[in-house]
């Protein structure tokens, strides 16, 4: 027995190791490119930057700390995202249970979908002006299509042989929606929600650097207008924090809705 | 006659009356359709044990899926009782070969999913399900999802979850199709236990000999396709069976000669 | 143990299995097994469901690696490059981008033999399954038994040392199973390959089968080894077919 869990142990580690090896190795690569050679010239080495990331949660970079621009940034994640969701989810069931829905906004959907974010942001400002508003609609706009497409496919796999149970065993039309098609969507639901995750990010940081005075992308902007690379470079690593954080947050909110669709939990 | 004996003082539960069903062909090349079940007509009588047996693929869940009332025949017409099958009812319950759980409930939640949907009361519904969670030897996992457990475990639940509505006639298609060879041997056993306790007209859908020959009060044999009946069998052996018994090899192999040979 | 009966047979040993054990993290699956398989000979692997049977074949073609014990085949480490070893699974898996001929000429292509042999390879096994009218057609276009005896004709044409075949009529049905058992004896009888036919079929096993290895409940150990010799063809009503049916059905039900 202690000699398996041992073997165990020894194995976890190991992965430990294998995980950490190229990350260390890459810092370490980067401190000494900064250090001897022209890099250096240019940009900051790892211990500089994550310095100044210390060094920003207490002194302000521009009007804030970087926990206030990650806040920011996060508000407009939530608001924008969390409307997407919302209405990405409806729009999807729609899309798949009606075909005169379909057929309606299908089409239209299609044709609006192939632009990208970043061409929206004049519009943007120009329909909602310069304030929150049309950051929200940004952030909604790069994650909408994600969830309502996942949605949909979802919605076009459902089993037919459960179908054909459920309604075997007594189910209405109206219960099918919300006791069989609805639940056994809930897994491409979540995998809608991961991938319009990152597109939100990636909005809402666009977003910031074209029209904004605060924010984690504001800060990756402004670093570049004043040659100030160490902020760009803070701005990056509170980004990859911030988007690691929030892509647990919502597989821990998964896993608890899922169990169901995992073995062992 | 042997078949006239047996069927004296029987009620039909299920007529089946000259049923076609014929599918579209939507093809690049060709439009058309193909026909799977070609006039079949045939009797099922209350609380026996029926087995539909024929080839591989030669329309037996076609024809299940018209008698349960799931799909509507292209031609004729199937009456429980007096009232004529056009739609899914719980007077009929259906054990699926692929078992089709719903994955995002429990055993629990499986069994009660029928009475929950029709609104049927709470606390009976519960003590009905708790007592077929029991009838099918799955205490204790009332709370498990269908991933966790294997598959006899899960057909299992499948079998609870048709007896759940208490329907008058259970089709049964292919439900161990998908185990393998000893766990099969078991629930067949089972199976028939679950019989004895709750009395119920079962129709087995089944393309394997010994299967069908081991459950069966009446096994109906099926032509390959387009389908209807070739022949009848009572099988009058006593039970238990011996799967090795001379008289039910006998039976298995002359109904294994006069099936039709498709490949 | 092993009868002495078929110890003291002289016959020439094509695998060797010694003190085979697997162990995948806690779980043990198989225990120590050491056995046997003679050249040229039809040997048939039953045990009681999920014992690990699957796990063993998958040890002896080396797709895992085994915890401790050997393996040898002609006295050498199994080396899939090497040796010759051709493998059936349950499922037909048959390329479905090639035609019937094309997925027997498969396997010879990857063993790089010239196109005259594989021409009257092909040629051979074909005819041996009876496919000559299909050779042009797809494997959607065909039904699950022809598509099982492509499978089966893919793996005799490389003329494979060792053949290993996991449950491959698990699915079908009845008759078409009798009528492919039937084929396949016919094919192993002239080819002269050594077959292990692994199968959960207590039935088929005995109708298949020179000599029959039953197995324990997981961890996996040897619990008999059968010898078969009942003549061919043989028939499943025969009272010595029965009995022998009967004795390894007592040694592995476990319900």
């Amino acid at each position: 027995m202690g000699n398996k869990t041992v073997n165990l142990i020894g194995k976890n580690s190991m992965r430990i190791v294998l995980t950490l090896l190229p990350i260390i190795g890459f810092l370490i690569l980067w401190q000494l490119a900064a250090m001897f050679t022209s890099i250096g010239n240019l940009m900051p080495g790892p211990i500089q930057v994550i310095e100044s990331l210390f060094i920003s949660f207490a002194k302000p970079l521009g009007p804030h700390t970087i926990q206030m621009h990650a806040l920011y940034s996060l508000k407009r994640v939530m608001v924008g995202y969390g409307s997407a969701v919302v209405t990405g989810i409806i729009f999807g069931v729609s899309l798949g249970l009606s075909k005169m829905f379909r057929a309606l906004f299908r089409p239209l959907f299609e044709l609006i979908r192939p632009i990208p974010t970043v061409a929206w942001i004049p519009i943007s400002i120009l329909w909602f002006g310069v304030d929150e508003m049309s950051k929200y609609f940004i952030v909604f706009y790069g994650a909408f299509a994600n969830v309502a497409l996942s949605v949909y496919m979802g919605i076009q796999r459902v089993d037919p042989v459960l179908v054909g149970a459920a309604k075997m065993l007594g189910c209405s039309e109206r219960q099918l929606t919300f006791k069989v098609v609805l639940p056994s969507c809930i897994p491409y639901i979540f995998s809608g929600m991961q991938v319009a995750l990152s597109a939100g990010i990636m909005s809402v940081v666009v977003a910031e650097m074209i029209n904004s005075y605060e924010g984690i992308g504001w800060n990756i902007h402004a670093g570049q207008q004043t040659a100030n690379m160490t902020q760009v470079l803070t701005g990056m690593v509170a980004l990859a924090i911030f988007g690691l954080l929030m892509a647990a947050i919502l597989r821990q909110v998964e896993r608890r809705m899922c169990a169901w669709n995992t073995r062992n939990t | 006659m042997e078949y006239q004996k047996y069927i004296e003082g029987r009620k039909a539960v299920i007529t089946c009356k000259n049923v076609c069903k014929e599918f579209d062909i939507r093809d690049r090349k060709q439009a058309g359709s193909f026909r799977v079940i070609d006039d079949l007509s045939l009797s099922i009588y209350e609380n026996e044990f029926v087995v539909l047996f024929g080839p591989g693929e030669c329309g037996k869940t076609s024809a299940i899926n018209i008698l349960s009332g799931l799909d509507r025949p292209t031609a004729g017409s199937v009456f429980q009782g007096d009232t004529q099958i056009t739609r899914p009812g719980i007077e009929r319950g259906v054990v699926y070969q692929s078992i089709a759980l719903f994955p995002w409930l429990t055993v629990m939640g499986n069994v009660e999913f029928g009475p929950k949907a029709r609104g049927i009361d709470r606390t009976q519904s519960r003590k009905r399900a708790q007592e077929l969670i029991n009838l099918v030897g799955l205490q204790g996992f009332e709370n498990a999802f269908p991933i966790s457990l294997s598959g006899g475990m899960r057909q299992r639940v499948g079998i609870a979850r048709a007896y759940a509505n208490d329907p008058e006639v259970l089709f049964m298609d292919e439900p161990f199709g998908a185990l393998d060879a000893q766990t099969r041997y078991m629930m067949e056993e089972e199976i028939l236990r679950i019989y004895e306790h709750e009395k119920r007209t079962v129709v087995f859908v089944t393309n394997n000999i010994e299967e069908a020959v081991f459950l069966a009060d009446r096994i109906i044999l099926l032509k390959s396709c387009p389908t209807s009946v070739k022949q009848e069998y009572i099988i009058d052996l006593e039970r238990p069976r011996s799967y090795t018994a001379p008289r039910f090899l006998e039976i298995r192999q002359k109904i294994t000669r006069d099936m039709d040979k498709a490949l | 143990m092993a009868d002495s009966e078929v110890d003291t047979r002289q016959r020439e040993i094509l695998v060797r299995v010694r003190d085979l054990t697997k162990r995948f993290d806690d779980l043990l699956v198989l225990d120590n097994i050491s056995f046997n398989v003679y050249r040229h000979e039809f040997l048939c692997i039953v045990g009681p469901t999920g014992c690990g049977k699957t796990t063993f074949l998958n040890s002896l073609t080396r797709l895992y690696d085994i915890t401790s014990g050997e393996i040898l085949l002609d006295n050498e480490p199994v080396d899939l490059r090497k040796h010759n070893i051709s493998y059936v699974f349950q499922e037909a898996s048959a390329m479905p981008w090639l035609t019937v001929e094309d997925n027997i000429r498969f396997g010879l292509k990857i063993r790089k033999f010239s196109k005259d042999v594989a021409d009257a390879r092909v040629e051979d096994v074909i005819k041996l399954v009876n496919l000559q009218k299909f050779r042009n057609y797809y494997p959607a276009q065909l039904s699950i038994g022809m598509l099982q005896r492509v499978v089966i004709a893919r793996a005799f044409a490389t003329n494979p040392t060792l053949l290993l075949m996991d449950e491959p009529y698990g699915q079908l049905d009845i008759e078409l199973r009798y009528m492919l058992e039937d084929e396949l004896i016919a094919i192993w009888e002239k080819t002269r390959a050594t077959v292990v036919f692994i199968t959960h079929n207590i039935e088929e096993a005995v109708y298949l089968g020179q000599r029959i290895l039953v197995l324990t409940n997981k961890p996996a150990t040897i619990k008999r080894e059968i010898v078969n010799d009942l003549p061919r063809p043989r028939n499943i009503a025969d009272h010595k077919f029965v009995e022998l049916r009967e004795t390894v059905t007592q040694l592995i039900k476990w319900w």
